[in-house]
């Protein structure tokens, strides 16, 4: 036994490093089910969404007073709603938009919220008060308020949008970066990169940031339903997408409004999103599993 | 540092603190509320200063004019004046006032009071929008112009503190009527100098607690978009007539929400339904949906100010080019007339002879002269209206036909009443295309036509003809109806040619009521006596 234990170790140092993070998770994520539903359906989402120009029925703008709000039908497949715009093709460039916002501004609080946790956690001390004392400062900051200062200041625009959103929602990002990265300074892994003699920036990027993945991935999948549904809401203030456009969200709320009398136009947006969702939680799940670099090397 | 991050805790425990006490101070059991629902947080409650329907509702419980309504035909009634007499050539009103008229505080209501109102809001520097309903008083106007100082020469005089008297420029048939508006009503000298100087726009005299009035009600409590609360006025000369214990406002810009509180019993009588909604009451609740008529008509107003709106030809296209039919037939649903002129038909007799009509050729026609054809070159104009569901839906259907039909591009966008009132302010002029609406103030086609005289304070559009501000005046010395209404058709025909505003639809006044409230009858221009109303529980096993 103890022969076999010890080439096991060395055949997993070799691993360890011959194959990369990426390549290792993809081959994880390939044994999970539900993940590969969750990326698959995704897929095929965005890929619509992509075409949509292409593909969609009718355009999202035009509008049939006469023919008013009809339930699904042959020409119109999801119904229409009160000014008779099809349902469908709506939905699809909403689509857009809404995965567009979602992923952009989900990228932009993943970005910023990652380093600057992660420089916070790692330098620890004053720097880390103060960076964090911003955090605070920012946190009490009423979101609303704050978007609508952007908002007046520059002008109605959808990458104005993308980055009023990312800008608030990096926050939680960091505080859970700044508090893993931490932990983990301490372990001795980093203790090692540090005796050989590894720049900071390095131990950050190669070491700290991929052992807390779980827990940012987990959270980015959390936050792109929470920006979706916070551009629904601005969009609902005026301060988001533009009438006629839409988005997901801008539908089901309108949906909900009319629930009883035309009950299609919130079912099917709903649906949508929430398959959107259950998607991005499914394959949130399966990343954090397979990006752990401290799961089990089966 | 220590010291820095236990500043949150110590915040996070006084807001709890505050919060406990908060939910303390809350009342149980209130006796017979009416509750309202009242669209949207009012502007402010100072009768000088407003011009909305939300503050209206408002103030017809806290003041009370010269002379009441009957609610039902509208025929006038003793207010604050117990009688009153006409002179033989219709120029002389003198009032009588009650000798226990009294101010919410107790202080005797005298001739004076009204004195010091009027001259209140007829003065140049509070810049009152509604100075002009005063007009009729001789010398009103050229004391609001400035270019008389003293308001003695004003036809107002109290021959003594019970009898008021009010000398008129021409004889004015609705006169009387206009005692109902609260740009007539009286103010409490003493409580508005109290929180500032006479002029004064901002002040807090109006905040609950402070405001002195004479109306049925008194204001006991106004938290800001949540409620306004009234208890009965015990210093009002009927106050043996109130039939409940209070009125409660609840300023609810969202029509969903509103529908739900009402639904779930929390409200009694809403602003208004929800557009969708009003085929489902129709088919499932009718007694709860009432649909009365309203003298008023909803339009576009255009800055005139603003390049390319500045040109007459791009006002009428754009007025050609919607399609008022559908939008009331198949989009509003709750009766409202396709308005293709202001003034609602009918009152006194007059209908406008001048029509928009919808006509799309015309109107690209119209367009190409005036350099946009097809739309070409014209910049992206901007709908502005105030939060409400029902704007956001009339202005996505004009907005696509626009597009469709005059390939221009329109944006949306909208603001809270309070900001959306300042926005459209004419010191501001801030908007291309502003959604708006007139609910008369008294059943006389000037109403509506005097709200588009040059610089007029419910202009709003930057519009201004010197032929309209003379056939408007000189209606007011022509005592024919018929003559009068001709000079009417002349300046609407001015005002539908060059088209300052849009004429959309007319108005129809589609809310839902409780079936229990007794007292409640509906009249034209939405005159209520809130003291009437009451709570027949009787009726509630039904439900």
């Amino acid at each position: 036994m103890p022969s076999a234990a010890t080439s096991e170790i060395v055949e997993g140092i070799v691993i360890e490093e011959g194959a990369s993070l990426w390549g290792d998770a993809l081959r994880r994520l390939a044994k999970n089910r539900l993940a590969l539903f969750g990326l698959i359906t995704l897929s095929a989402i965005a890929f619509v969404a992509l075409i949509t120009p292409a593909i969609a029925p009718y355009p999202y703008d035009a509008q049939d007073l006469e023919y008013g709000a009809q339930s699904p039908n042959a020409e119109h497949w999801l119904g229409t709603d009160r000014l008779g715009r099809d349902l469908l093709s709506r939905l699809m460039y909403g689509g857009r938009i809404s995965l567009m916002v979602g992923f952009a501004a989900t990228a932009v609080s993943l970005l910023v919220g990652v380093l600057y946790g992660a420089a916070a956690g790692y330098f620890g001390g004053r720097l880390d008060s103060f960076m964090m004392r911003i955090v605070d400062i920012m946190y009490a900051l009423p979101f609303t308020i704050f978007v609508i200062i952007l908002m007046v200041f520059f002008g109605k625009n959808i990458i104005l949008l993308f980055l009023a959103i990312g800008a608030v929602e990096w926050l939680t990002m960091a505080r859970i970066v700044r508090g893993q990265v931490r932990s983990l300074k301490e372990k001795e892994f980093v203790e090692a990169a540090v005796a050989m003699g590894l720049p900071s920036h390095t131990i950050l990027t190669r070491h700290l940031i991929p052992n807390a993945l779980g827990p940012i991935i987990v959270y980015a999948t959390l936050t792109i339903p929470n920006v979706m549904l916070l551009e629904a809401f601005l969009s609902f203030l005026g301060l988001g997408v533009q009438a006629p456009m839409s988005s997901w969200g801008l539908l089901i709320r309108e949906g909900q409004e009319q629930m009883e009398e035309f009950p299609w136009l919130l079912i099917y947006p709903s649906i949508a999103l929430s398959l959107t969702l259950f998607s991005l939680n499914f394959l949130g799940d399966g990343l954090r599993d397979a990006l752990d670099p401290r799961a089990s090397k089966d | 540092m220590k010291r820095i991050s236990d500043v949150p805790k110590i915040c996070i425990l006084l807001a709890g603190c505050l919060a406990i006490a908060g939910c303390g101070g809350e009342p149980g059991a209130d006796g017979m509320i009416i509750r309202i629902g009242n669209g949207t947080e009012p502007e402010g409650l100072d009768p000088h200063i407003v011009t909305g329907v939300p503050e209206h509702h408002i103030l017809l419980a806290l003041f009370e004019g010269l002379v009441r309504a009957d609610t039902t035909d509208l025929s006038p009634t003793p207010g604050v004046a117990e009688t009153w007499e006409e002179s033989d050539d219709k120029r002389v009103y003198t009032f009588h006032l009650r000798a226990d008229a009294k101010w919410s505080n107790g202080d005797p209501l005298t001739s004076k009071d009204f004195l010091y109102a009027w001259e209140r809001i007829l003065t140049p520097a509070l810049a009152s929008e509604y100075a002009y309903l005063l007009f009729p008083m001789k010398n009103a106007q050229a004391f609001n112009e400035g270019s008389i100082g003293d308001f003695a020469q004003v036809g107002a005089e109290a021959l003594d503190d019970q009898t008021l008297r009010v000398t008129l420029e021409n004889p004015t048939p609705y006169f009387l009527s206009l005692q109902t508006h609260y740009s007539w009503y009286p103010v409490h000298q003493g409580t508005i100098e109290a929180f500032g100087a006479k002029e004064d726009r901002i002040s807090k005299w109006t905040r609950a607690g402070n405001l002195v009035g004479n109306g049925p009600y008194v204001l006991s409590r106004w938290s800001p978009n949540e409620i306004i609360e009234t208890i009965p006025n015990e210093h009002y000369w009927d106050v043996a007539g109130i039939q409940n214990d209070g009125i409660h406002f609840y300023p609810i810009t969202d029509g969903q929400t509103e529908e739900h509180m009402f639904r779930n019993g929390e409200i009694h009588i809403t602003y208004g339904v929800p557009i969708s909604k009003v085929p489902v009451y129709q088919a499932k609740n009718p007694e709860q949906l009432r649909i009365d008529p309203w003298i008023g008509t909803y339009f576009y107003r255009f800055n005139t100010l603003r390049p390319p709106l500045d040109d007459p030809r791009v006002r009428q296209a754009l007025a050609m080019a919607l399609d008022r039919d559908t939008l009331c037939e198949r989009v509003l649903q709750a009766g409202e007339m396709p308005a293709p002129f202001l003034t609602p038909p009918d009152i006194n007799g007059y209908l406008p002879s001048a029509r928009v009509r919808y006509d799309v050729d015309a109107a690209r026609k119209l367009l190409a002269e005036a350099g946009y054809p097809n739309g070409e070159g014209f910049r992206t104009v901007d709908i502005l209206y105030s939060t409400r569901e029902k704007n956001r839906i009339i202005a996505e259907a004009i907005q696509q036909m626009w597009k469709k039909s005059l390939g221009i591009d329109v944006t949306l966008s909208n603001q809270d009443w309070k900001v959306y009132l300042s926005t459209t302010s004419n010191a501001v002029m801030g908007y291309d295309i502003a959604a708006g609406g007139w609910i008369g103030d008294v059943i006389d086609p000037i109403n509506f036509l005097e709200c588009f005289i040059t610089d007029g304070g419910n202009n709003r559009t930057g519009w201004g003809n010197e032929a309209y501000d003379e056939l408007l005046a000189k209606t007011m010395a022509i005592g024919d109806t018929a003559e009068r209404n001709s000079v009417f058709d002349q300046a609407e025909t001015i005002l539908i040619e060059e088209m300052p505003i849009i004429p959309i639809y007319h108005y129809t006044h589609p809310f839902l009521i409780d079936p229990r409230v007794r007292g409640y009858t509906s009249n034209l221009i939405g005159y209520y006596a809130y003291h009437q109303l009451r709570l027949d529980n009787a009726a509630s096993g039904e439900l």
